[in-house]
């Protein structure tokens, strides 16, 4: 893993020596350095049985999203950047994590090889490391099955296009490298520099949110921010319906038709309330509403974090509703953070089949997705991560005021920290940043973030005494 | 074939539901004589205007019993007993508020509306800002529709109806929407005799001890309704920072017991005391407690209280907020900031299950975290079987999925509501903790709020005030019932 990081930091040295500014041999320190250690353990571990147990996957997930990103922040001190080790792995998370939370106030003085490892961080993060490695790897021989289900937390366990893991992950990456070339190429067509371009696009097909502007999108032409809007749209679609939609097995999609239903559905009717409030409460000339509630609400759903303007002024509902949106999220099975369509709508569906029980005692009522019984195992697998994820939320709001940040920061930071979205409310909102959190607060966010990425129960199970026992 | 099934309507008991509400109506009217007694004592001026909504309750009580309610068949199907609930839950509050507009004391229909939900719901959140102001035969008032609303409407009509056997049952659920209720008695009526019993008792005993502690008769009377029912309106602009110690304490003690499950504390006076120590919820309720006045009595001292006061406000504040009653001494900018961090846990938390408290209540959470427990256990053990035992009864799978799906949709309501608030232009916090407050049936925000720290929402835009009489109701009668009649098949036939 730390080979491969290594390898990524040492590709931004092509943008430094290209550029030539004067980072070349502190990144190639770092990357040489991650690089080393990651052999050295690999080497010495070598011989190491193969675990197949499920309390070792756990350890390994939450090791492997702990280690990387302290790993992370070696470009950011060696390079000077950032001085304090709390902001160098606020980023470094930030950018693992696919948060798009940042510390910089201002990032176009950043050297060109900071911007693209930030941006690397969150494709390759985006993606999560762990399905990459598996990908990758096929040969280490650790149980893939119980690694997946530690990082997605089993939310899609019917959704598997393959019976075989490796195949499974190999097209998913296949999907993702399409996606990244054809955008890449769109926003170099529509006029962009290919630089900015790669930059873009990796920050946004991975619902990351990093930009190399200080303003974000608004940079952009509203043709190129319309196109990124739907780089987004995409990456907060289940990734194997994208496969087969490509490889026109359509009659395969039907079985994740109501997900993706439903979480185009939220889109458009925030979508529209977006715009009209824009319109109407806040004086954008219809176009520009448009544009605004357009890429702005779907940059929310997504959890990415990219923003069409500083949405920090904005009507307060609207910033509220922002805060909403993100913590429902994308489909399961895309780079999103948040709860994900599928447990919603299980959630909405058994308050519904409770109900139904209510009237008809006698009858079975089962909870129906896509015309198909639900699982019991799965009804309750969402309801403990529903549960947890809201106590995990209201903790972290708690840890964050008693840190000393104000209650409308917590809650957004709190929010936009776990579901991956980044931009918080009031200060560290819109174009904003996090540089006026105090040290702890920034590690608590970071935390979050780890813990949003892995959907809560995969850390919290690692706190447990009984885990540690024989 | 009757004409509803020609008009594809279900056939429904309207006639039932329509000579209950009636019942309830009647028992309603003739509960003005207690403010009117006050009223013509006091002379306050009043009385006309409460006389003349007694009287219109009447007629209206005697119309739907006797005319709408005629040959009603005594036997509630599923889907009715929501209907039911709702019906009673929505006529009574809505004549409850006549004698604020005839007395004048509230201007408007929101407002007044406003204030008799949250006295019916006992959040006692209230758009008054000087209570002393109102006629005391309204400020007794305002206090008994609380008083009569605590233990809940359905337990009465339940009470009241020994003719019903068929629903009885139900209706009973439609309220308590599934907190396992421990009968007091195997005849389901008896034993809500005997809680009303318990409740009556527990009240009188309260007004004598207040009136021990030297306060007036109209306050004591206010004070004992607001407190045992878990309301929470004040009689005073100053709350109930007018008291002497005594009377403080009486009432923080008064609060503790209304968050305690009614079957316990009947236990309790029958002195069968046996078993009382090993019930579950209630020692979670001691060790939630006593946690959080410990850290609460900290908090106060840190910030400059010594130790005594610091610890007779903990004492009241925790009690006030755990039963969710909501008397405040202190105005909330005095609070330190962990103290309103707790207040907050503890209103969603809320009191234990058959108290006249609100919130999520005890027992679901206790159910909920030993499921998330085991749930944890199971990630390291998949092929292991678990099951939550409570007081060593095992709990089904069914009704832990119903308390799931319940702490979303008050999640989802706490949500949704603040983004209807937040509409109105109130912060972002504020609007959370104002939605949680209501829903869970508190009353005044925990947060220092921007209404100029007053702790009444006279201020409020109208929206936001129909939006929180919402999620009063909302979360009296536990959701469901509101959910229910915005599900397409409770309306379908059936």
């Amino acid at each position: 893993m730390l080979m491969v990081e290594g390898g990524l930091i040492l590709s931004c040295l092509i943008p430094a020596l290209h550029f030539g500014d004067g980072t070349v041999w502190p990144i190639m320190a770092s990357g040489l350095f991650t690089f080393n250690v990651g052999l050295l353990l690999l080497v010495s571990f070598h011989n190491a049985k193969r675990p197949t147990n499920r309390r070792v996957s756990y350890l390994l997930v939450v090791a492997m999203w702990v280690v990387l990103p302290l790993f992370g922040t070696l470009p950011f001190l060696s390079t000077g950047v950032l001085n304090r080790f709390a902001d160098a792995l606020f980023e470094s998370t930030s950018g693992v994590t696919s948060t798009g939370a940042t510390v910089f106030s201002a990032v176009e003085w950043l050297p060109s090889s900071i911007l693209l490892w930030r941006s690397m961080t969150q494709w390759f993060g985006g993606f999560g490391i762990v399905l990459l490695v598996l990908a990758l790897v096929p040969t280490m021989g650790i149980n893939k099955y119980s690694l997946y289900t530690a990082e997605a937390s089993g939310a899609d366990n019917t959704g598997k296009q393959t019976s075989s893991m490796t195949t499974n992950l190999q097209q998913t990456l296949g999907i993702y490298l399409l996606l990244t070339a054809v955008f890449v190429i769109a926003l170099w067509k529509s006029g962009m520099h290919v630089w900015d371009a790669v930059n873009i696009t990796f920050t946004n097909i991975s619902s990351g949110g990093f930009s190399i502007y200080n303003n974000s999108l608004e940079r952009l032409t509203h043709g190129q921010q319309y196109i990124v809007a739907l780089a987004m749209l995409l990456s907060g679609v289940n990734f194997a319906m994208l496969y087969n939609f490509f490889t026109f097995h359509w009659d395969r999609l039907r079985n994740k038709l109501e997900q993706l239903g439903f979480y185009l559905m939220v889109y458009l009717v925030a979508a529209i309330f977006v715009i009209f409030a824009l319109r109407l409460k806040m004086d954008f000339g219809w176009g520009d509403a448009v544009r605004c509630g357009v890429v702005q609400t779907i940059s929310v759903l997504t959890t990415t974090g990219s923003l069409a303007a500083d949405t920090q002024q904005w009507w307060v509902p609207i910033t509220y509703l922002f805060v909403v949106l993100s913590l429902c999220g994308g489909m399961a099975g895309s780079t999103t953070g948040g709860l994900k369509a599928m447990r919603v709508l299980i959630l909405v569906r058994n308050v519904r089949k409770i109900l139904r029980d209510k009237l008809h005692p006698h009858a079975v009522n089962p909870v129906r997705l896509n015309h198909k019984p639900v699982a019991t195992d799965i009804i309750t697998n969402v309801m403990v991560i529903f549960l947890v994820y809201a106590m995990v939320i209201f903790i972290g709001i708690m840890l964050l005021m008693l840190s000393g940040i104000n209650a409308t920061e917590s809650i957004g930071a709190a929010i936009a920290c776990i579901t991956g979205y980044g931009p918080g409310l009031g200060l560290s909102g819109g174009f904003g940043c996090y540089a006026g959190f105090t040290v702890a607060a920034k590690l608590i966010c970071s935390f979050l973030m780890i813990m949003g990425r892995l959907e809560c129960l995969t850390v919290i199970i690692l706190f447990i005494p009984a885990f540690w026992r024989r | 074939m009757s004409p509803y099934k020609q008009l594809g309507l279900r056939k429904f008991n309207y006639r039932l539901i329509a000579r209950l509400t009636g019942m309830m109506l009647i028992y309603m009217a003739t509960s003005f004589v207690l403010p009117l007694g006050v009223s013509l004592y006091t002379r306050d001026g009043a009385q006309f205007a409460l006389a003349f909504s007694a009287v219109l309750v009447l007629m209206l009580g005697l119309f739907l019993r006797n005319f709408a309610g005629r040959g009603a068949q005594y036997e509630l199907k599923e889907n009715e007993s929501y209907w039911m609930t709702l019906a009673v839950w929505v006529t009574l509050p809505m004549c409850g508020t006549l004698p604020y507009l005839f007395t004048g004391g509230l201007a408007s229909l929101t407002d007044a509306v406003f204030e008799s939900f949250s006295g019916f719901s006992t959040t006692g959140s209230s758009v008054v800002a000087h209570p002393e102001e109102l006629p005391a035969g309204l400020l007794v008032y305002r206090a008994m529709t609380q008083w009569i609303g605590g233990l809940g409407l359905m337990l009465f009509v339940v009470a009241i109806l020994r003719k019903l056997t068929h629903g009885a049952g139900r209706l009973y659920e439609a309220e308590f929407s599934g907190t396992l209720q421990r009968k007091l008695h195997p005849h389901l009526a008896r034993s809500v005799t005997r809680m009303w019993a318990i409740y009556m008792l527990i009240t009188a005993v309260m007004i004598v001890a207040l009136l021990l502690c030297h306060t007036t008769v109209v306050d004591a009377l206010c004070l004992a309704f607001s407190t045992v029912s878990t309301g929470g309106f004040v009689t005073h602009s100053g709350g109930v920072g007018m008291l002497s110690g005594g009377g403080l304490a009486v009432v923080s003690l008064f609060m503790f017991l209304s968050g305690v499950n009614v079957a316990i504390l009947y236990r309790f006076f029958t002195l069968r005391w046996r078993n009382i120590g090993r019930d579950e919820e209630l020692r979670t309720y001691l060790t939630i407690f006593m946690l959080a006045v410990g850290i609460s009595v900290i908090a106060f001292h840190s910030v400059g209280d010594s130790w005594l006061p610091a610890i007779h406000y903990s004492l009241f504040h925790i009690a006030s907020t755990m039963s969710t009653c909501g008397f405040y001494i202190a105005k909330p900018e005095r609070w330190s900031f962990v103290v309103s961090v707790i207040t907050f846990v503890l209103i969603i938390v809320g009191a234990s299950a058959g108290s006249t408290g609100g919130g999520i209540k005890l027992k679901r959470i206790i159910i909920l975290i030993k499921y998330v427990g085991n749930y944890f256990t199971r990630m390291m053990h998949p092929n292991a079987v678990f099951k939550v035992k409570v007081n060593g009864e095992p709990v089904e799978s069914d009704y832990i999925n119903k308390i799931f799906a319940f702490v979303f949709l008050y999640l989802a309501f706490i949500v949704g509501g603040a983004f209807v608030l937040t509409l109105c232009g109130i912060s972002i916090p504020d609007a959370i903790c104002m939605a949680a407050a209501n829903i869970s049936n508190l009353g005044p925000s925990p947060l220092i709020n921007n209404l100029g720290g007053n702790l009444d929402y006279a201020q409020l835009p109208n929206l936001a005030k129909w939006t929180l009489t919402l999620l009063m109701l909302a979360g009296r009668l536990e959701l469901f019932a509101i959910i229910a009649i915005f599900s397409p098949a409770y309306w379908r036939r059936g």
